[in-house]
Formats: structure tokens, sequence, C-alpha cells
């Protein structure tokens, strides 16, 4: 392993202290855990499955695995409809072999955070069963009931296609009752005490078995009040903070993930008060970059990223964004809420091929026609611009995704492993995987998987993992700040990543970076105006091959189409050789 | 040699020097301007140089030093007995005290140095505010100070106000976000009038202007038109440019409402009106001289500019940008920006700052969306075949940048189609001379466009 590795990865035995910073460096990647690896030959993946793969990931560099959700639960919602929020969905395995994929993941320096859906159960679930049964029972008033369905006309119905109204009525217990999502998810009534400390049993629960964090589902919608929009409530964040204060008493170097997919400027308020470094949750995912990334590159100019990272206000010092390319989820047009401020999205809806962009139904790399030089400028993109980058599976190695299964099941496939029989995913009969592997010519399981590409030093896959190290050798993509560069040519987005402490002061010979993407197909000039690195000699990173020194007039560059450069930049004037940057990282020197 | 020689030897080569290819009959020094003594120096002169009958007064910043350092070097002048000469917008140690006297809000000798006083100027003591000059610049020198803000020093200098810093100064004082708010200048005054030499205003950070925006866009189309083995056209190409466009004519449509706001309007009765025909018959018969293929115009101008003639409703007229188009736009991380109210370079200053249509400035930006669709045609391989598609490109933005000004309270463009039309021709007519006399090999782009029309 590289000798990098143990920094960020730091031990995980609890008597030795801990790094509670390791998120804001982290590389993620998110699992399904059903698509991942079959242990049994079900035909369906299962957590011994995933335990099974540990290795390969930890050789791929990832700190953090992203479970989707693991909970028994019937399925309606890909298993965002929790039936028992203590206990493993029976075909994943059971509680032992969650406590066993934590140990073996920490042993190999990866935690793991998993889904956690705290605004609504299934109707499977035995609180709404029994709420719904017995009204003046423990449970009468877990879900919010009404005698009638004209309350909070004010929020709007998220799922436009399927539902009518935020109310259904149950004929059980011949009241109406609330739900944000799909009718068969009745939302929890967190005015009731007895919810809130309910739900923070959840996370003890999961907690106290090793768990490194939750991705929080749908956090916006908790709280309901009448005359509002039932969204980013004043109660919502108080009961966050509650949340995080429970978390941190006991288990401080755990992570919150906030999936709030609303605009930058309010999800910011999730991360809590910037005073203390935040005291809700560290992490949120900055939803509109990904779209903009695939407009800025498709229209072959920068303005679509600057523009929202510029308006993308600071985050709390204990905070982090999650960025992402592909995602298991939609940014759907319906959910910005106000369009006023991203005209963009009106351009997305006139443009057909971007609407399907940014769609979840499709995989990166059919997106980009295959085009390895475009699917290396996303990754460099997702690797180096602010925030922690998540993965998702399969994308390190291209996978296609199988437009035929329809809705989100079309990259959902299993992972793609070996040429051999279902793709090295499962050793059952084919015809019984839970969906059938990528057989395509271009992007089917034979030509396209790990194996094959463990072996070519030229692969996708071998690329990822050499960018992801030089990534982890740099936490300065990870902590410091962002400040775009004026550049000449409007195609090429150039920033520089810098120490966060003082921005303003000398920084000279802590770890800095510079990045130059160039977002069009052609290759493409550009000047750049670095004198503050003056006398500095930027060092490439894939290669250590030393660039010109800066002078004082415009750096120029040139790239090829689709191109990109990431240069160290160390000291100005030393001798130092190329290559001999620093190591050691989450404060460790290197020795 | 005599330190005017020095000075004549450098100048005939510099870029922005407009004699070129005239001789050089006598240069003078009118104006020397101590700024700093001792070692580096600088001096402000205003120098006349005569060819003939005509005259052009330039401004020069001279550092002048014992020992050049070689980082100079590229911008030295020449040197007598004791002192190296050499561009002092090139050194940052004399910019800066450009940049301080302007803070400060200076006289030194004939020179004011001015700060506009609502000008938040808290940036200038920041560190890292070293000057760059641009490169690409023409007819005069921009240095930039970090990132915060740039010096447009004029080379070419001409007795009297200038319209740019009187417009730029007159939005930002109403909150305009579509301008580069000024921050000061430097004026003396030149045949006793008062007259700016240089303006010191916000830089505007990660900003590109529109006809490198466009052109991206255009050449994203030409290739889509190559490889896809659909049909292509500007809609579905990548590089769709058609909300920018709108933009921009949201953006355009403000500016005109806030030049108004600030100078007034009037109307344009029929008088006037006709007038202005003749003023386009007069240039059409001009240029139709100098370039015999408009004669093949000669209908379709004529038609147009006697449909003006006749128009009787009266004509809004305001303060406009007058010399608008593509290049003069810049787009920033949060929209469109407007820059250089000069007005048309070549004509007198009271011309410039005189009334006219906003539509002019529409026209202007109308005919630069058909140049951004057509100038990589004319090397390219597949000229015949992507022409209708640069039509399809300067037709669709030109829609979608009307819209946008229309939307935001400009004059409909659709609605005053004759004045409209006879602007686009007036304009056209006016770049196939520009073209033959200076750029022969773009002749065709006007001519086509007239064709078109």
């Amino acid at each position: 392993m590289s000798e990098h590795h143990d920094a960020v990865a730091d031990s995980f035995s609890f008597d030795q202290p801990r790094d509670p910073g390791w998120y804001q460096r982290a590389v993620f990647y998110e699992v399904l855990v059903r698509g991942f690896q079959d242990s049994t030959g079900d035909g369906t993946g299962d957590l011994r499955g995933l335990i099974s793969r540990l290795d390969y990931l930890e050789w791929l560099g990832i700190d953090c695995i992203w479970l989707l959700p693991i909970y028994p639960s019937p399925l309606r919602d890909g298993g965002y409809d929790i039936a028992d929020y203590m206990s493993v969905l029976p075909e994943y395995g059971n509680i032992g072999d969650f406590v066993a994929l934590v140990d073996e993941a920490h042993k190999r320096g990866i935690r793991v955070i998993a889904d956690l859906v705290m605004n609504h159960t299934s109707d499977q679930h035995p609180w709404f069963q029994a709420s719904r049964s017995d009204p003046h029972g423990p449970y009468g008033d877990f879900y919010v009931w009404s005698d009638t369905d004209d309350k909070y006309t004010g929020a709007r119905v998220i799922f436009v296609d399927t539902e009518q109204s935020n109310w259904s009525f149950d004929p059980v217990r011949g009241q109406y009752y609330w739900h944000r999502f799909f009718s068969h998810q009745p939302d929890l009534n967190f005015e009731n005490p007895r919810v809130q400390d309910a739900m923070i049993e959840v996370l003890r629960f999961w907690l106290d078995l090793g768990i490194d964090g939750f991705r929080l589902d749908a956090v916006p919608y908790l709280y309901e009040r009448e005359g509002t929009n039932c969204e980013n409530l004043k109660e919502t964040h108080e009961y966050l903070k509650r949340v995080r204060s429970e978390v941190d008493k006991l288990y401080p170097d755990r992570v919150l993930l906030a999936e709030a997919n609303q605009w930058p400027a309010d999800v910011i308020e999730y991360f809590g008060d910037p005073s203390v470094g935040g005291d809700e949750c560290h992490m949120a995912f900055h939803f509109p970059l990904m779209p903009r990334i695939f407009m800025a590159v498709r229209r072959e100019q920068r303005y679509p990223i600057s523009e929202i990272l510029a308006q993308t206000p600071p985050i709390p010092s204990g905070c982090q964004w999650g960025i992402f390319l592909r995602n298991h989820d939609e940014l759907t047009l319906e959910m910005v809420t106000d369009d006023e401020r991203d005209y963009m999205y009106a351009e997305y809806a006139k443009d057909p091929r971007m609407k399907a962009n940014i769609g979840i139904r499709r995989r990166l790399a059919p997106l980009l026609d295959g085009d390895r030089n475009q699917l290396e400028l996303f990754t460099a993109l997702l690797l180096s611009l602010p925030g922690s980058p998540v993965l998702y599976y399969g994308d390190e190695i291209g996978m296609g995704d199988n437009i035929w299964l329809g809705d989100r099941d079309g990259v959902r496939t299993p992972m793609q492993w070996t040429p051999d029989r279902n793709a090295g995913f499962s050793q059952a009969d084919p015809q019984r995987l839970y969906l059938p592997p990528v057989m395509d010519a271009i992007y089917g399981y034979q030509a396209l998987n790990v194996e094959a590409q463990q072996r070519n030093a030229a692969s996708l896959l071998q690329w990822t993992r050499r960018m992801i190290e030089i990534r982890k050798r740099h936490p300065v993509f990870g902590t410091g700040i962002y400040e775009e560069l004026t550049s000449s040519n409007p195609s090429v987005l150039a920033f520089v990543r810098l120490p966060a402490a003082s921005p303003d002061e000398e920084t000279d010979g802590s770890d800095r970076i510079l990045c130059v993407n160039n977002l069009s197909r052609f290759p493409q000039p550009v000047e750049l105006d670095l004198r503050r690195f003056i006398g500095v000699t930027p060092v490439e990173c894939m290669g250590g091959v030393t660039f010109p020194k800066i002078g004082e007039l415009s750096y120029l560059l040139t790239l090829p189409g689709h191109g990109f450069y990431w240069f160290q930049l160390p000291a100005a004037g030393g001798d130092r050789p190329p290559g001999g940057e620093k190591r050691g990282l989450g404060g460790k020197a290197a020795s | 040699m005599t330190f005017e020689d020095v000075l004549t030897t450098w100048l005939v080569k510099q870029r922005w020097f407009a004699g070129k290819g005239r001789t050089v009959h006598d240069l003078a020094v009118v104006a020397d301007t101590e700024i700093t003594g001792g070692d580096p120096g600088l001096r402000h002169l205003l120098v006349t140089v005569s060819h003939g009958a005509t005259s052009d007064c330039y401004q020069l910043f001279i550092g002048q030093r014992e020992r050049l350092p070689a980082r100079l070097r590229h911008a030295s002048i020449g040197s007598d007995s004791r002192w190296q000469f050499y561009d002092a917008l090139h050194d940052p140690d004399l910019t800066r005290i450009l940049l301080d006297a302007i803070v400060t809000d200076r006289a030194v000798g004939a020179l004011r140095f001015r700060r506009l006083t609502e000008a938040d100027l808290a940036w200038a003591d920041r560190p890292g505010l070293d000057s760059l000059v641009l490169t690409g610049e023409q007819s005069n020198t921009s240095l930039v100070f970090g990132e915060w803000a740039i010096f447009k020093a004029f080379r070419r200098v001409a007795p009297g106000p200038n319209p740019d810093l009187e417009v730029a100064a007159a939005l930002a004082a109403l909150g305009s976000t579509h301008v580069a708010e000024p921050y000061g200048w430097i004026e003396t005054r030149m045949d006793g009038a008062s007259t700016v030499l240089a303006i010191l205003s916000r830089y505007l950070r990660a900003a590109s202007d529109g006809w490198s925006l466009a052109a991206t866009s255009v050449r994203d189309l030409y290739a889509a038109v190559d490889t896809d083995v659909s049909g292509t056209n500007a809609a579905e190409a990548g590089g769709e440019f058609a909300g920018e466009a709108e933009r921009l004519g949201v953006a355009t449509a403000q500016v005109h409402a806030d030049l108004a706001a600030a100078f007034g309007t009037s109307e344009l009765d029929p008088e006037a009106i006709r007038d202005l025909a003749e003023q386009m018959f007069r240039r059409f018969d001009l240029a139709s001289a100098d370039v015999p293929e408009l004669a093949r115009y000669a209908d379709l101008a004529g038609a147009a500019f006697s449909k003006l003639a006749k128009l009787t409703e009266p004509v809004q007229a305001q303060r406009v940008h007058g010399d608008y188009h593509l290049g003069q736009v810049m787009r920033t991380q949060t929209g469109w920006v407007v820059l250089d109210f000069e007005g048309e370079p070549a004509s007198p200053l009271a011309q410039r700052r005189a009334r006219s249509s906003p539509l002019r400035d529409v026209a202007g930006m109308l005919r630069s969306f058909d140049y951004a669709a057509k100038h990589q045609l004319i090397t390219h391989r597949d000229r015949a075949s992507l022409g209708a598609v640069a039509s399809d490109w300067a037709r669709r933005n030109s829609r979608a940048f009307c819209a946008g000004y229309a939307e935001a309270g400009g004059p409909d463009p659709a609605s005053h189609e004759v004045l409209l039309r006879a602007l686009l021709i007036d304009k056209a007519v006016y770049e196939v001379r520009y073209e033959a006399r200076n750029r022969p090999n773009w002749l065709s782009i006007p001519l086509e466009s007239l064709a078109e029309m």
C-alpha cells in the first residue's frame, strides 16, 4: 500500500486518538449492496460479498463507503421506505454481517457510512401499523394525522408525477396522514418528543456498532408549519443541532451528510453555526455543481461552473461539500425551488441532451459517448473542485447502463468484476440475478471489467486509481480554498487550491495546487497571470515533469482537447528536485 | 541622438502609433512632468508628432534608471549619457506611484490624479498589487493591478472630456451592474480643455469577452455539422449560445434605460429622421465609389433608406454606446458587462456624445452576431456547405438577443422594423468600406449579409 495511506485512514481502535476531520479529505464511494457482490449464490449482492471486495476498494484508494439503504423494507422506493430501523434486509445478511463489514473495512483504513431516512418510514413499519390501528396508543402520535386534507397547503408536492396531494386518507384510522414523498411513506411527527428520542436511539444503535456516519435523506422536511412551504424550518434545524450534539458527545469522529436538494445558499444552513465551525451536519451534497459541469463541457465554456462556485457561500471550518458526477439520486427540475436564481435550468429544459444528462438514468461513460478524454476530464474536475468527491460504483471502470431496464434500474446493474459468468458478481443461475449484467458490445462485462483493467496499466481504472492517489497526496484538495484564476480563454477553467489558513499571506512552500482544464473538444491556448507565484517552478502532478518557471509575464499553456493539468507549486526559487514534494497528511509530517 | 530622436525611433515601432507608413516630420515634447525623481524616476510626457499637415498628440510614461534590469529590457526606449529610458507602464515599481497618486487624489505639476469620491478603494492597501500590462491591445495600453483594478492609459490623446469615463461614472452612480465601475482618472489641460489621460476602474476578474465566447459556440457548431450523423443546427449544437445572447439583450436594455435616466431623452422628429436617411444615402455613395461590388445593393439600400425617410412616427433618441459589438461586452461570473462607451472611434467627439436611437446599438450587436457566425468560415474548407449553418446561428442568436432586449423594456426591435433595417444596412455598408480598406479577405462577410437581406 501507499505510504501516504495511513494518514487519512488513521487507526480505528478506540484507544488511540482518531482523526476528526477525515471527511474533509476523504474519497467516498457509493455502493449498492445489491449490485456489488453476491456471496451466497442467490443472485443478489450482500454484505459478505461486499466484505470480500474490500481489498479492491482499498487498492483503489477509497476512504469511505456509502451504503444505500440496508434496512428491511418492502422496497417500493429502493429501500428508502424503511420498515425496521434496527436490522438488516435479510437478503443482504444480518447485523453480525454488518459488524463484520465495519471491522474489516476499518482494518483496511476504510470507513463506512449508511443511508438513513429520518423524515418518514414505510407504511409497513410497525410504528405506522400501531399508529393507524390504535390512535390513543403509544404510537398514536408518531405520524402527522389530520381529520382534513387542507392543512399545510403551502407545501409543494414533490413527486408530482405520482402524487396529487401530500395528504392521503387511511381507512383504518379514518384520518388523513401527511407524506412529502410517496403515499406509502408516511412522515414521522417530529413534534412528538418520543419520535425525536426514537430517532436518536436509532442513530445510537448503529453508531455503537461502529458505523462512521449517516447520509441523512430528505432532511429539509422534518417539520411542518402552517403558512410556510414546510421546508428548512427553524424547528428542523433545531432538531438537527440536537442530533449533532448527541453524536458529538459519544462519537466525536462520525459524520452526518445531509441530502438537502436545494440551492447552496440554503443548504449551508444545514452546516449550522459557522462561529463554532458548524453544529448541524458535517457535510452536505452540492447538487447544482454536477449538472453545471456537464453544461460547461457541452457549451465549451467555463461560466456554468464559475458562476455556481462564485455563488456558493463559504462554509464553516469543520464542514465539507460532497460533490459527485453520478449518483443514484436525481436532480429534478422540480426540486430547484427558485429558478429565478438559476436561469440555467431554463436552458437545460430546452436542451434534450442536457435534460438526459442531469437525470439518473444514465451512467457517466455512456453519457460521454465512452470518450476517454472526457471521462478523464470529468474525473479530474470531480477530484479537484472544492468538496469531497463521491464516486458511483462502477464508474471507475467506465461501466455502461441498460436503458431497457427502465427507471433507475438501468444504472443499478451488477458490478463487472471479471469476464466470467455473471461478470464475476454471482455464482447464481444467470436467470436468477436481481438484474442482468450489461452485455452489449462496448460496455458488456466481457470487454469491460475490473480484472481486465487491473491488468492494463493504461486502463481507466488504473488511471483513476493514480488520480485518487495524487489527490490524497495533496490534502489541500480537500481542505484548501478554491480560487478561480482569470484566464484569457473562456473554454479554459483555471483555479488554484491554496491552504485555507491565510490566503492573503505568504503561503510559500506549503501545499498549493494549480489546475487548468480545457472544457473544449479542441486544443486551446491559455494565458494566466500567475505572478503571485513568481519564481515558482510548477511540477506536473502525474509525471513530475517540471514546467517553465513562472515569471513576470503571462504564463502560457496549451492544452489538448478536453485536456487538463494539475501542477504542484512548490516554494519559489529552491532547487528542490521534482517529486520532492511534501508527503504526510492529517498532521503527520513526512519523516 | 537627441532625446527626441530616441523617442521617435521607438515611437514609430509601437503598435498604437497611428502614423504607420507616414513620414514623421517632427516630434516635439509639449509637456514634461516629473512625477518622481531619482532612480528609478518617472516622467510624464506629451509629445506631438506631425506628418506634414496633420499632427497627433501622444502620451508617454517614461521610466529612467541608470541600470536597466533584465526584466525591463523588453520595454527599453533608449538611453542618454546617464539614463536608460523605458516604458514605465511595464515597471510595477513606477505604476504603483501612479496608483497611489490616484488613491490620494493628488496634483503633480499640470497633471491631476483624481479619485472618484464614492469609489471604494480599500483593496489598494492589499499586497500583491504589482501591475501587469495586458497584451493584445491595439490603440491604448492597459494594465491590471493584482486582480482588482485596470488602468487604461490612452496613447493618442485629444483635448476634451472622455465619453467612456463620463458614461461609466454616471451608470455606476445609478447602481448599474453592467459597467466596470470607475475608481479614478488622470487628467490635464490641453488647448484649454480638461482632458482625460488615463482611467482606473474595477477589473473584471475571471471574465472573457463576448467575441471569444461566441467564437467557441460557432466553432462547436461547425464541428458538430462536420461529425454528426444527423443534421445539426444551432439549436442542437453543444455550444448553443442563445441563452447568453438573450441575457446580453436584457443587459443591453438595462444599460440603455440607465443611459436614458442619466443623460435624458429626446425625440427625433420627421425632419431629423430624413437627415439620418440622407446621411445613410451619402455613406452608401461614398462606399460604393470605393467598392464597386456594392452597386448591386443600391436598390436594396435605397428602398430601405427611403422608407426610413418617410417614417412619420417619432423615434426616441438618447445617449447610446455607439460602437456596440461582441468585443465590447464581457461575460463575468455574474453576467454581462459593457465596456468602452467612447462611441465610434473615428467620429468627432461631439458626434460620439450625441443622442441617437438605441436601436443603433441593437443593429451593431446584430451585425456582430453575423460576423461571429461567419468570420471562422473565411478560411474554412467547408465554407460553401457551412454558410447556411452560420446564417442559422446568427439568426437564432439575433432573435434571442432581441427577445431579451424587448423583454427587459428596450424598444421592441420587431415593432421598429423600418428603422432597424436601415440601421443594419447602413452598418453593413460601413463594414464593406472598412473591410475593403483594412481586411480585404473579410469583405465577403458584410457583402454576403447584404445579399441575405
